[in-house]
């Protein structure tokens, strides 16, 4: 309680109320305004500031929508905000210091009415199945860790709580996206995601579902029967200890984005049309959904013409291609759909962007493909050729005569580079992008690390391990035989789709019973457009595997031992890998000469290299990245704006439709000396290809640091 | 009901009210409405020691902006997204600081304010309301139309050669006629100007006389442009030549055609556009344009109007005159009150006489007087000042009693006060004042604070009352000295000989004043600009108008339109970024680069360090001149770390094509700084 007592008064500087008020409990002029509280916080307030607060704000709300015809949505005072949300009786009110953006302020309760909405239905419906006390308690635990979670920067964008993916190797992200996909091809499973100590490691769902489950680990680990789980947890049980399945709320449009595509499509492209047009539309960014239309012209356009393009030149010798043809498509389609969509989406990224030129690639010549979406084509396509259901086969057949593989992915390099413990920090720290630049003809490198900082760039973590994956599953033939730590992965890949067929379940989620789905889409948990599931959660130490599923999971107890059988010994070799290879404290934060933030607009995370306790030089980055985070958050067409205070100067770039990159020099940075001119430039070069975060600036990196002044 | 929420929504700005009393009006229907917030927010103020400062909806779809000076509260409501909160504040500045303008010192006691503001007399009311209403929306329009307002400078009409002949023929035939003139009723010309639309050409002070502040000189620009309007787009059109028979002949008959129940807001409007193509949210452009009409629910749908427009039900008084006639007449004089030093020492609105002489359409001479009676605004002033800070000891609790008496302060203002009550006379002020010498300077019970408090409120409520009945019960306008008639008509007269031949020349000049085309072969990329010297006050930009007949460079269609909400968004920007302490701003979007610049000089003009500049919080005074002078203050603040030297004070605005690199725009940008700065040497005024 003591830890809980401090992170209440150090949150205080920024969050200072929240309430939740039911109107229809104060009709009449004798009804005590304490009568429509339902929760307030923080909760020590005298009865009378929370009935002074809920009365004023509730009264203005009212005035304000009778002469307006719409509610506030938010209602500012001098050293106050309030976002405020009215749901028929039910009003909801977040106060934030005024230092604090608007649209976070709005973003954060719109996130709290969207935690308590999942995990307990509507809430009149909660307030009536469940009492006052129980709840608060609850929201108590929300707000709690979602206090404790949230550095400055967090505060800003409102991001996710995610791993720093430079400190992890990324054959355990890798990992965790494989064990992800595994799961997703059990019935009735939708997508999930996986959390170490609270923090993303890898995640199938758009952000507002993340950020979601993300609270659930918080309530789990204080070991509180969440609402409503008893009635579940007698009826399963058989499930394990650490194994818990709960209902959670849905909204329709989360629900449709799981449901839309087939289980296949979910697990490879990196953002689905819906998590794309979710974020684009809350951009407001046209440039977003010209991308992604590009993404799918190009996609298409792979689909009609790679088999006659990429086959014909010499892979029809391959057998696979012309002995099973019916079966190329049910593999090269069956699966890589998916994946060309996303190649296809990170092509067309790739072109939009411009930075990379892809004269400088190695492309090998014997393929005569002219364009790199065609080359991606190629990739993705002879891809499931070996690591499709035949891979035990193939992996077996050591001696599997495939001679474009060694030249398209030169093993040696490419596997070391992958399997290499070094291997890792080498790809973090010189940026994969350099590496592609740098090494302009070097064949042996280019392909895979183009590949790598391609898919890290634009995916979700999981969808580059799972490119990985399958060009680690061709490549095993030729590839050494220590790859202990990669054994594990591939294997999981491999055996998969014959766990499945095993299972005796529909031979993929792309067909999986279409009636499964619609029963579930029909039964909506309440008018208010909320959709039951399951979610399922298994922990094992920090790490946490959840699982967003139909409902029917439940009832399903062979469905569940698969979901449990497949992923049980995984998740203890992720969790102790994880262990050993996360740096205990972060507190050594080395010294830094400059301040940056890097925040993934559509993943909703963030990188940082802000320490726990802002320097007031820090909180001069804050400001501006505040400011210039609100204004790229409005104009869409802006796409770089540099400011000054006094001689300290910020810059704020965003680089694609998606990443916004915010870089703070040091109070000493004179512009008008050419030195610092160029140190800052090749700062922002080197923060700009790290691996799995940053794509290129657009139009030629970030040499706009010069801030001089008119007049000589 | 619907009918009448339209209708009190149409009033887009509260007047000032207070504790939301009652009354019958359109206004009054909309501060009823408005009760609830306003009782809130004093409740808030008094439980929290806080107070709402902005509401808004659903994506910002409704605006309310909320502003408390002093007891008074001012609430600007938005509808249709086209203002945003610093626009609105800075409206409401705006409103204030034009009261202040027109009731002086009596805006520093609440009570007397608003029985200015709500005369208990209807008609008076009426026209009060309409006055304002009317500023606001000549506001607005000069806001969204003229580069001057936009960025609250002066722009001068660049013609040396022109400017010298006419200051001569002011200080000659004006300054001098006037105060060498034996029936001038002890009124003393001050200041004479001359403008052309909202452009300076001359200016002239007498040698007795203090300057005027930059803000002061907007406010006399806006005053001339709200009595005779000099509109840009109208007159404009080739068939009416005469912009004042072009209002009174079109106008008037469609607003009729148009929105019979809002006929004010009509009023800018040129002939022709009412074709009725109801566009909703059109993209905003400056330029005239169809659109501008009320229909259902959404009341601002106008595009072009300025949306700052306080649409009333009628049109104020005074621009009703215009219409009148076709030629323009004097309007009767204007006590109104500037910032002046009077004998060496700093005096805040001091009672002045405006005389606005128009020459010509579009042309005007304004002459301001001085009465004999300015030295008893300085005493008041003095007095009004000292028992403000003595409220605040009060208020914060340092003095009380015994250790009151012997504060130095307390006795100077004893000693001037009992002076002034010796000399005035008067029963109320002696009695009153006697009430407070016995609270405050009584041996045997010493007062409370708060009794304290009372009474010198209640002091200063006679002071104000005082100089409400010196300098605007006898307003000039209400009989009250001022210069006769013939004297005027002489002046007028006089001058409108003197410029006889220039006329047209001024007409088109002041349209086209600066050309882009002089910079495009040294700037290459560069596609707008706008220099402001903020310690003058006075701005440079090349013409930007996009009116039927005169078009800029970039011609009248969509393109300079764009530029215009380019430059005007810019404008926006670099002043939310200076409110936060940000004096460099650089952008790029979509095709453009955006820069903005602040900077120090001194008198050589060598650079100066730069410095923090001061954060301010969003519900500040905006960064403006008009509504609180924020540059003043700025300089006065970098001053102090420059004893030494005169600090000046520069800002520049630039549009480049996004193609050109950062090093180049910033490179250009000081030299179009220095050349700007070499010219405004040729000194003109």
């Amino acid at each position: 309680m003591a830890a809980s007592s401090s992170a209440e008064t150090k949150s205080a500087s920024w969050w200072n109320y929240f309430f939740l008020y039911d109107g229809s409990k104060v009709k009449e002029e004798g009804d005590p305004t304490r009568a429509g509280i339902c929760y307030f916080y923080p909760s020590q307030t005298l009865l009378d500031q929370q009935e002074l607060l809920c009365g004023q704000i509730a009264g203005v709300v009212h005035c304000i929508s009778d002469i307006s015809g719409s509610p506030p949505t938010l209602i500012r005072l001098r050293k106050l905000k309030f976002a405020v949300k009215v749901d028929g009786d039910y009003l909801w009110v977040l106060g934030c210091t005024v230092e604090l953006p608007d649209v976070s302020c709005t973003q954060f309760l719109d996130q709290l009415i969207g935690f308590f909405h999942f995990y307990n239905g509507p809430v009149s419906l909660a307030y009536k199945s469940c009492s006052r006390e129980e709840l608060s308690t609850e929201w108590d635990t929300f707000i709690e860790q979602i206090l404790k979670n949230t550095s400055d920067l967090h505060k800003i964008f409102n991001s996710l709580w995610n791993l720093d993916q430079t400190k992890v190797e990324p054959l355990l992200l890798l990992k965790a996206a494989l064990i992800l996909q595994t799961c997703q091809r059990s019935p009735h499973i939708l997508a999930g995601c996986i959390l170490y100590q609270g923090l993303i490691v890898s995640t199938q769902l758009p952000p507002s579902l993340t950020a979601k489950v993300l609270l659930r680990r918080a309530a789990l680990r204080d070991q509180r029967t969440p609402a409503g789980g008893e009635a579940l947890q007698d009826h399963g049980a058989a499930l394990p200890l650490n194994v818990q399945i709960i209902p959670v709320f849905l909204s329709e449009e989360e629900a449709v984005s799981l449901r839309e595509f087939p289980g296949e499509l979910i697990t490879s492209s990196p953002a689905p049309p819906a998590r794309l047009q979710e974020r684009a539309s809350a951009l407001k960014e046209g440039a977003t959904r010209h991308v992604e239309s590009t993404a799918w012209t190009v996609a298409t356009t792979l689909e009609s013409t790679s088999p006659d393009v990429a086959w014909p030149n010499g892979r029809g010798e391959n057998g696979h291609v012309s002995d099973h043809p019916a079966e190329l498509l049910d593999t090269a389609w069956g699966r890589a759909p998916g994946l060309s969509h996303s190649l296809g989406k990170q092509a067309a990224l790739f072109r939009e962007t411009e930075d990379l030129d892809l004269s400088e690639i190695h492309i090998p010549q014997d393929q005569e493909m002219g364009t790199s979406s065609d080359y991606f084509a190629f990739q993705c396509v002879c891809a499931p050729e070996g690591g499709g259901p035949h891979c035990k086969e193939s992996v077996s057949d050591s001696g599997n005569p495939d001679p474009r593989l060694p030249e398209t992915v030169p093993v040696g390099t490419a596997i070391s580079g992958l399997f290499s413990p070094s291997a890792p920090e080498m790809l973090s720290q010189n940026g994969a992008l350099e590496q592609c630049k740098d090494l302009p003809g070097d064949s042996s490198a280019a392909p895979i690390s183009r590949e790598d900082c391609l898919s890290r760039r634009t995916s979700w973590p999981l969808s580059s391990p799972r490119l990985e994956s399958r060009q680690t599953g061709a490549e095993l033939p030729v590839g050494d035989q220590g790859m202990e730590q990669g054994v594990d992965g591939v294997h999981e890949s491999c055996s998969a789709p014959h766990l499945e067929r095993g299972s005796g379940s529909a031979d993929s989620q792309g067909t999986r019973p279409p009636a499964d789905r619609t029963a579930c889409g029909s039964t909506p948990a309440s008018r208010t457009g909320l959709v039951r599931m399951n979610l399922y959660t298994h922990s094992v130490k920090g790490l946490v595997l959840s699982l967003l599923a139909e409902e029917p999971l439940l009832g399903d107890s062979a469905a569940l031992k698969e979901v449990y059988h497949s992923s049980l010994a995984s998740l203890n070799g992720l969790e102790v890998h994880l262990k050993e290879t996360l740096p205990g404290d972060e507190a050594a934060s080395t010294s830094r000469t400059y301040s940056f933030a890097h925040l993934d607009r559509i993943q909703n995370v963030l990188m940082a290299n802000l320490p726990q306790v802002a320097t007031p030089q820090d909180r001069r980055f804050l400001q501006a990245v505040s400011l210039l985070h609100s204004d790229f958050a409005q104009l869409p067409a802006l796409y770089e704006m540099t400011v000054r205070q006094g001689i300290a100067a910020q810059v704020g770039k965003v680089t694609c439709p998606r990443v916004t990159l915010f870089l703070g020099a040091e109070p000493g940075f004179d512009p008008g000396v050419p030195d610092h001119e160029k140190r800052l430039r090749s700062r922002v070069r080197l923060l700009q290809p790290r691996p799995g975060n940053l794509l290129p600036a657009a139009g030629g990196g970030g040499a706009e640091l010069r801030l001089p002044e008119p007049t000589g | 009901m619907d009918e009448e929420f339209e209708e009190s929504l149409r009033l887009k700005f509260g007047q000032s009210e207070n504790d939301g009393e009652e009354l019958p009006a359109l206004e009054d229907q909309l501060s009823t409405l408005l009760a609830p917030v306003i009782i809130s927010s004093m409740t808030m103020l008094e439980k929290l020691s806080d107070t709402y400062t902005c509401f808004s909806t659903e994506n910002g779809n409704y605006l309310y902006v909320l502003h408390l000076f002093g007891e008074c509260l001012f609430i600007a409501i938005n509808g249709d997204r086209t203002e945003g909160e610093g626009e609105l504040r800075r409206k409401l500045c705006v409103l204030k600081y034009l009261c202040e303008v027109h009731f002086g010192l009596v805006t520093v006691d609440g009570q007397l304010i608003r029985k200015e503001l709500r005369p208990p007399d209807l008609e008076q009311r009426t026209r009060v309301w309409e006055q304002f209403q009317s500023l606001l929306r000549t506001y607005g329009r000069l806001r969204e139309q003229e580069q001057s307002f936009a960025v609250e400078a002066v722009e001068r009409l660049i013609h040396p050669q022109l400017c010298e002949l006419c200051i001569e023929a002011l200080e000659q035939n004006v300054i001098q006629a006037v105060n060498s003139s034996r029936e001038r009723a002890g009124e003393e010309a001050l200041h004479a100007l001359l403008l052309v639309h909202s452009k300076l050409l001359a200016f002239y002070s007498s040698h007795g006389a203090s300057s005027l502040r930059p803000a002061d000189l907007l406010a006399l620009i806006l005053l001339v442009q709200d009595l005779y309007p000099s509109e840009s787009t109208a007159e404009d059109d080739d068939t009416q030549p005469s912009p004042w028979r072009g209002r009174s002949s079109q106008n008037i008959p469609v607003q009729q055609a148009w929105s019979p129940h809002s006929a004010g807001r009509a009023r800018r409007s040129s002939a022709g556009t009412e074709t009725d193509s109801s566009l909703p949210e059109e993209y905003f452009t400056p330029a005239p344009s169809p659109g501008d009409q009320s229909s259902g629910s959404t009341i601002w749908m106008d595009g072009d109007t300025p949306p700052t427009d306080t649409p009333q039900v009628q049109m104020a008084e005074d621009t009703l005159q215009t219409l009148l006639p076709c030629c323009p007449v004097p309007s009767s004089p204007r006590r109104i009150f500037l910032d002046a030093s009077v004998k060496d020492s700093y005096c805040p609105m001091v009672p002045h006489t405006m005389y606005c002489l128009p020459l010509w359409p579009g042309i005007n001479m304004v002459l301001l007087t001085k009465s004999p009676s300015t030295p008893l605004a300085l005493v008041l002033y003095q007095l009004l000042d000292g028992f403000s800070l003595l409220e605040k000891k009060l208020k914060e609790g340092q003095e009380a009693g015994s250790a009151l008496r012997s504060h130095p302060l307390v006795g100077d203002l004893r000693q001037r006060m009992d002076k002034f009550v010796k000399n005035r006379g008067g029963q109320e002020i002696q009695s009153t004042w006697l009430e407070f010498k016995t609270k405050a300077f009584s041996r045997s019970e010493p007062a409370s604070s708060w009794e304290l408090l009372q009474a010198c409120g209640k002091v200063k409520r006679q002071l104000c009352t005082i100089y409400r009945l010196s300098f605007l019960t006898v307003a000039p306008g209400r009989g009250g000295p001022q210069l006769p008639r013939h004297l005027q008509e002489q002046v007028q007269t006089l001058m409108q000989e003197k410029l006889m031949d220039w006329k047209d020349f001024l007409l088109v000049k002041s349209r086209r004043n600066v050309t882009m085309v002089s910079y495009l072969e040294d700037f290459p990329g560069l596609v707008h600009f706008i220099y402001v010297d903020r310690t003058t006050g006075q701005m440079v930009a090349p013409s930007l108008s996009s009116s039927e007949r005169t078009s800029s460079e970039l011609g009248k269609g969509p393109l300079a339109a764009f530029i215009r909400t380019k430059v005007w968004s810019l404008i926006r920007r670099a002043r939310r970024y200076l409110q936060k302490g940000y004096t460099t701003l650089l952008f790029r979007e979509g095709d453009f680069h955006c820069s903005y610049f602040l900077w120090f000089e001194n008198e050589m003009g060598h650079k100066l360090q730069i410095m923090e500049v001061p954060v301010l919080s969003d519900d500040s005074a905006p960064v403006g001149v008009l509504g609180g002078d924020y540059y003043r203050k700025l300089l006065r603040y970098y001053s102090k770390g420059h004893p030494a030297e005169a600090v000046k004070c520069y800002e520049l605005l630039a549009l480049h094509l996004s193609v050109i690199p950062t090093d180049l725009l910033v490179q250009q940008a000081s030299e179009l700084a220095r050349r700007l700065w070499e010219a405004s040497r040729v000194p003109l005024l």
